[in-house]
């Protein structure tokens, strides 16, 4: 079983309506917004199988991240799967899957995040008794 | 967001590898000789040369001239603390994105 990096949040609203900002160019800028002077987000999506959602963001226009999603499934309103390739400013880049669930509670949505796909995954399914201090290290970071 | 160091970045091109995971894994138990780690791995001494240099770089393994032999043995696993805070930052970094747009949420019309 590989290591995921779950999130929570429980959002005052119905799934409907947190799945569709979600999906939303407001909703998606917001996502990546940030209240520093001078930040920067620039967002493109094609909301279906196989889409883009393209997304640059950081806090100048010199210093760009950059988040290629491509939307691998879409159940309105209660999934979504994300392939992504992150670019770093030095050109550097890296991949991972994000899966996002919408949940009714108690007349909320329960919004759930799971990240995997990082290098960790391996280095702690296959290594992490062979390694103990290291390991324990990365585990506890995790 | 921190950016990925050259460090980390070899790093985790050295995890990235399952015979580099499992040289880890032999020198885990305590220090070998290259011809020692070459023998279970069925890899030919140049190819556990090779692997052993990547993960040299990426400081998760240091060798040593031992005699006729070259001993190895882990690195100090900096790198691996720095694999860690890297982690932690990319969660907070999510974490406050999903923070925020709950709050755009209740706000929104």
């Amino acid at each position: 079983m590989s290591r995921e990096l779950r999130y929570e949040r429980l959002v005052q609203a119905s799934p409907v309506r947190v799945f569709d900002l979600f999906t939303s160019p407001a909703g998606q800028r917001e996502f990546y917004g940030n209240d520093a002077p001078g930040w920067v987000v620039d967002s493109r999506c094609e909301v279906r199988v196989g889409g883009a959602w393209e997304i640059t963001f950081g806090p100048s226009p010199g210093e760009l991240y950059r988040h290629l999603h491509i939307f691998e499934a879409i159940e309105r309103p209660r999934r979504l799967l994300l392939a992504t390739t992150e670019t770093r400013p030095d050109g550097s880049r890296f991949t991972f899957s994000t899966e996002f669930t919408f949940a009714p509670r108690d007349g909320a949505t329960l919004m759930t995040m799971v990240q995997w796909g990082f290098p960790s995954d391996e280095l702690r399914d296959e290594h992490g008794r062979g390694v103990p201090h290291a390991f324990d290290r990365l585990e506890r970071a995790l | 967001m921190g950016a990925l160091s050259r460090t980390l970045d070899a790093t985790f091109f050295a995890l990235s590898d399952p015979k580099r995971r499992g040289i880890l894994d032999r020198l885990g138990r305590g220090p070998a000789t290259l011809t020692e780690l070459a023998g279970p791995s069925g890899l030919t001494l140049n190819g556990i040369k090779k692997h052993v240099g990547i993960l040299e770089f990426a400081g998760l393994v240091e060798t040593e001239k031992v005699g006729r032999v070259r001993e190895c043995r882990l690195g100090r696993a900096t790198t691996l603390g720095e694999a860690g805070e890297w982690i932690e930052a990319h969660r907070r970094t999510w974490e406050a994105r999903l923070d925020r747009f709950g709050r755009f949420i209740e706000r929104a019309p």
